[in-house]
């Protein structure tokens, strides 16, 4: 229980700085290395590589040798916590749908 | 990185019983929660979700803001609790045979935002409660009925 709240919090925060979340829109596609993701940005390299170690942790990137340079690559699918949080939402309204619908035929019936 | 959700149902009953459903305070407590909703535009009410011990959910406060009200065709309201800010509830009706087809929305998900710094300020008021706290408020009554 312990681990899981900790691997949402790490993705809540990863994903809590807007650099970080147009670094992961700019990996969905492709994988790059740091100086073509840091060509997107006005921050410093180092700075870069920063927010790039806090996703890579969060487990939301990896990280590729090709040659002498590292790639990066998103991983969607450890977005699951906040997909959890919309499948929550979808519940609740399929729940709260389904009692309309019952309160609506009893009415009916009256 | 906006999301909504979105329903398509049918309803056996004509459009004008269907709107009194989703727009009388009292018939929308029985199937939402308490609330002091009032079908105009611009009223702001909230829907109050009542604290369960068994589960130690303490309960937690809806405010909303009616933005749209078209009677026996359209409702929106705004939609705030927790973390979630400003998102947009709407049901859209349409007569159908003798019944009614519902589209309904949940839209303004937009996580980019919602994730924003503050949201993450501490453990104990992030994501994760508001998580837990929506499985809490969804447990007793999946059970229940």
């Amino acid at each position: 229980m312990v681990r899981l709240a900790d691997r949402e919090q790490a993705v809540f925060g990863a994903i809590s700085h807007p650099a970080r979340r147009r670094m992961l829109d700019l990996l969905v596609a492709d994988d790059r290395s740091v100086n073509a993701i840091a060509g997107h940005f006005k921050m410093s390299r180092p700075a870069v590589s920063q927010h790039l170690r806090i996703l890579l942790d969060a487990g939301l990137l990896t990280e590729q040798r090709h040659g002498r340079e590292r790639r990066y690559r998103s991983v969607p699918e450890q977005l699951g916590p906040v997909r959890n949080w919309l499948a929550h939402y979808e519940r609740f309204w399929d729940d709260r749908l389904g009692r309309l619908e019952k309160v609506l035929a009893r009415r009916s019936k009256q | 990185m906006t999301k909504s959700i979105q329903k398509e149902l049918r309803f056996p009953q004509p459009p004008v019983q269907v709107w009194q459903a989703i727009t009388d305070s009292a018939t929308l407590a029985e199937w939402m929660f308490p609330n002091d909703f009032e079908p105009r535009v611009g009223h702001r009410f909230t829907f109050r979700v009542p604290p369960n011990p068994q589960t130690r959910f303490d309960g937690i406060v809806v405010h909303c803001e009616v933005l749209d009200c078209q009677p026996s065709s359209r409702l929106a309201f705004s939609w705030s609790a927790g973390e979630l800010e400003n998102t947009r509830v709407e049901f859209r009706l349409e007569p159908d045979g003798g019944g009614t087809r519902v589209y309904f929305e949940h839209s303004g998900f937009n996580l980019s935002a919602a994730f924003g710094e503050q949201a993450f300020r501490g453990a104990e008021y992030g994501w994760a409660k508001m998580l837990k706290q929506l499985a809490d408020v969804l447990e007793p009554s999946a059970t229940g009925h």
